[in-house]
């Protein structure tokens, strides 16, 4: 086979095999910038050898496929941190905004509330029967009810807009599914012909890193190449093409819960199973954060009705009445000044007797004195402290949140590094093989013409 | 170690955004001049600052309410001071017209005088201050004393004492029972109602030497009266000095709270500044940096 076209068939599988190298090398330049993708290389080999006179020896470049750079364990890992980067992110993102409602440090809020109440009625213990002392305490207890239950209501509308981000949560999670299960039967169809899927596996891998982000999921490759994701404790969400949609329901507290089909199509209830990404971080801010700041409220905003109630209602107005109730309501959503009171000031039970009526102002002192007295946290805390202490707990949990996220976010970009220094394309080495690549083609070329120019020499000889 | 273009352009991005993040923190405080501008810039020390703040407006209102104290206790001196004279000058009017040379028109006429000075201390023991009777008890709307034609006085308020709080659980009452003051009757003291009313009554006795012993009977009495009012006023004394002392500690440790609030929430300027000009410095050098590294590549070398 040593003969001259034998010269020119080598020179062909070169030109063919450098120029689809510099495809390759193309295709990566100009996908510098996509997310996800994995750079590619042609993987050229020998063709295969032939027996000649001098020896087997193969004539020309043959390649044995496309592949794609990958490190397969950083994807995995990739996918783990984006899930927690989800969660922390998610609750720094709430909880940003549950600090605003408790943001104290322009002096304005329920420890400013607070203050005026109890100076509110220092104020009228000086001047039990002042008409002017009487409507300051109205306006002071009105206040301090109007900012629990403002708080109160903020917090609920974060919690409901928890849910709606909870509800979008899943949709994108079902539209995500939807493409793996798409994704894992085009790479099916295409590796069945031994040829990688290259491209379906980058999309698959940035899909499920998007997933991942989400809410969090386990997923490991079967035989087959086709991933199997699963959700919440191990419930499947894609077995190759097949999938389960998410949904969500409104449960009886008013809140979303997510629910999982099972194989009967019964929905189970999963909440309390997604730890991680966006639902996760969103569910946890909502069912411990948020509801813990609700109680807290509900415990103070119960400890000043009881207490301050019960002494009010044991004094006696201006009017001689005694077992007024100062502060109505259930908890902070609902805690009013009793309507009476406002209609008719004389009610507030300054004095402690009715004898006493109009200038002694025991009761009001009686009630000042709740400032100090232990009432809150089982008899440790004062209401000022209990009030205190949740804005100093939102702060701590906003600051571990962003902590987190930031942790979470320096890891990731430490592993997408990672990945990119694998999988990556850098613009130099694609220059450098395109360079190489060129070199070598105009050397094929050449090769091709120097035979062209022998086989000339050796057909003018025939003339 | 593999460097891709993308690594580069990440760790840029990633470092300029915590630096400008620094920037935009140290700025926020500059500008509002705090330290902690939300709860999670220090969750410790906003809990410091809120009570710290809760102790001011107690403060405050303590201070306020030793100063309404204060002031009810110099009206209440004044009134006392004012009774006094007026007690003197009837027992004055005593000494002069006990004696039996004392004409029945000069009796008749120190009458009309002690009736008027019975009726001034009538007035004065039913003062008021801010709108409130000064010695009726807590019956503070009522007028603590009235007479009747004969001059019998009675009290139509009752035991209760003004109440003030100086401090936590601290109590100061300043007595507000008119009987304590003008009737002491019962506890041994003078009424000095009946006093005046006697010595009226012995000036106008047509019976001479009997007026003159009625009269007489009134002096010690009335001496015994300007005894009591005085106690009442030397009690006040103490109160009043407790009263300051107390104003005057708690404006010390109202600058106290007040230092200690400021050292959490407050900024050290220059120290904010040398922080947001080294971040600045930082800030441009990596802006710096990115030009010269990223921008090149193999790209601008091949021709």
């Amino acid at each position: 086979m040593t003969h001259l076209f034998g010269v020119l068939s080598t020179g062909a599988s070169a030109l063919l095999m450098q120029q689809r190298a510099i495809n390759v090398t193309g295709n990566n330049i100009a996908n510098v910038n996509t997310p996800g993708y994995s750079r590619q290389k042609l993987n050229l080999e020998t063709a295969t050898p032939v027996q000649s006179s001098l020896g087997l020896m193969s004539f020309g470049v043959t390649s044995t496929g496309i592949e794609r750079v990958y490190d397969r364990f950083i994807g995995v890992q990739l996918t783990t941190e984006n899930a927690n980067l989800g969660r922390w992110e998610a609750q720094r993102s709430m909880l940003d905004r549950v600090e605003v409602v408790f943001d104290e440090s322009g002096g304005y809020g329920l420890n400013q509330a607070l203050s005026d109440f109890w100076s509110a009625w220092q104020n009228l213990s000086l001047n039990p029967e002042g008409g002017t002392e009487r409507a300051m305490l109205a306006s002071t207890s009105q206040g301090l009810a109007d900012t629990l239950r403002g708080q109160y209501a903020d917090l609920e509308q974060i919690r409901e807009d928890i849910d709606r981000a909870v509800e979008n949560g899943v949709e994108t999670v079902n539209r995500l599914v939807a493409q793996i299960a798409d994704l894992n039967r085009k790479i099916a169809s295409t590796e069945v012909s031994g040829t990688n899927a290259n491209d379906y596996r980058d999309r698959r891998d940035l899909v499920l890193k998007q997933l991942a982000e989400v809410i969090d999921v386990r997923s490991y490759e079967n035989a087959d190449g086709q991933v199997v994701v699963s959700v919440a404790g191990g419930r499947p969400l894609v077995e190759s093409g097949n999938t389960w949609k998410l949904q969500t329901m409104t449960n009886a507290d008013g809140r979303t819960d997510v629910l999982w089909p099972d194989l009967n199509g019964a929905a189970v209830v999963v909440t309390g199973e997604i730890s991680g990404g966006n639902i996760g971080g969103w569910l946890q801010t909502r069912d411990v954060q948020i509801a813990g700041y609700q109680d807290q409220l509900d415990a103070l905003a119960q400890g000043l009705r009881d207490q301050i109630n019960s002494i009010h209602a044991a004094g006696y107005g201006l009017d001689g009445t005694t077992g007024t109730a100062l502060l109505i309501g259930t908890g902070a959503a609902d805690l009013q000044v009793n309507s009476a009171v406002l209609g008719d000031f004389d009610l507030i039970a300054a004095s402690a007797t009715a004898a006493g009526v109009p200038g002694n102002a025991d009761n009001a002192l009686a009630i000042y004195d709740l400032r100090t007295a232990l009432t809150m946290s089982g008899g440790t805390a004062t209401f000022d402290s209990a009030a205190n202490t949740l804005v100093s707990q939102v702060g701590y949990d906003v600051q571990t949140a962003a902590a987190n996220a930031g942790h979470q976010a320096d890891m990731m970009t430490y592993l997408e590094n990672y990945r990119e220094s694998v999988s990556g394309v850098s613009l130099d080495e694609e220059m450098v093989n395109l360079v190489k690549f060129e070199a070598a083609y105009n050397a094929a070329a050449k090769m091709i013409s120097m035979a062209d120019d022998m086989l000339n020499q050796l057909m003018s000889m025939i003339r | 170690m593999r460097i891709t273009q993308n690594m580069m352009s990440n760790i840029f991005v990633s470092n300029l955004r915590r630096q400008t993040e620094g920037m935009l923190q140290r700025q926020e405080q500059i500008a509002s001049q705090k330290r902690i501008n939300r709860p999670s810039d220090d969750p410790a020390g906003m809990g410091r600052v809120l009570a710290g703040r809760s102790a001011l407006a107690a403060i405050d209102q303590y201070t306020d309410n030793i100063k309404q104290g204060k002031s009810r206790l110099e009206a209440s001196e004044e009134i006392l001071k004012f009774v006094d004279e007026l007690i003197q000058q009837a027992r004055s009017i005593a000494e002069e017209k006990r004696s039996a040379g004392a004409t029945a028109d000069e009796r008749a006429l120190a009458a009309t005088q002690v009736k008027e000075i019975y009726d001034q201390v009538l007035q004065l023991a039913n003062s008021k201050f801010n709108g409130r009777y000064l010695y009726s008890g807590d019956q503070t709307d009522t007028a603590p004393f009235s007479r009747d034609a004969a001059y019998a006085a009675t009290y139509n308020g009752d035991a209760g004492g003004f109440k003030i709080s100086i401090a936590d659980h601290v109590v100061v009452t300043i007595d507000a029972d008119g009987r304590n003051y003008f009737q002491d009757a019962a506890n041994g003291g003078v009424n000095i109602f009946d006093e005046l009313r006697n010595l009226a009554d012995g000036l106008e006795n047509p019976d001479l030497t009997v007026g003159s012993t009625q009269i007489g009977a009134t002096v010690d009495p009335l001496q015994g009266a300007h005894v009591q009012i005085m106690n009442k006023r030397s009690e006040a004394g103490p109160k009043l000095y407790r009263l300051q002392a107390t104003e005057e500690h708690w404006s010390q440790v109202r600058t106290t709270v007040q230092n200690a609030i400021g050292r959490e929430e407050d900024i050290d300027v220059a120290q904010a500044i040398i922080e947001l000009k080294n971040l600045e410095t930082a800030y441009e050098s990596t802006l710096a940096a990115a030009s010269r590294i990223i921008q090149p590549s193999l790209v601008n070398f091949l021709k």
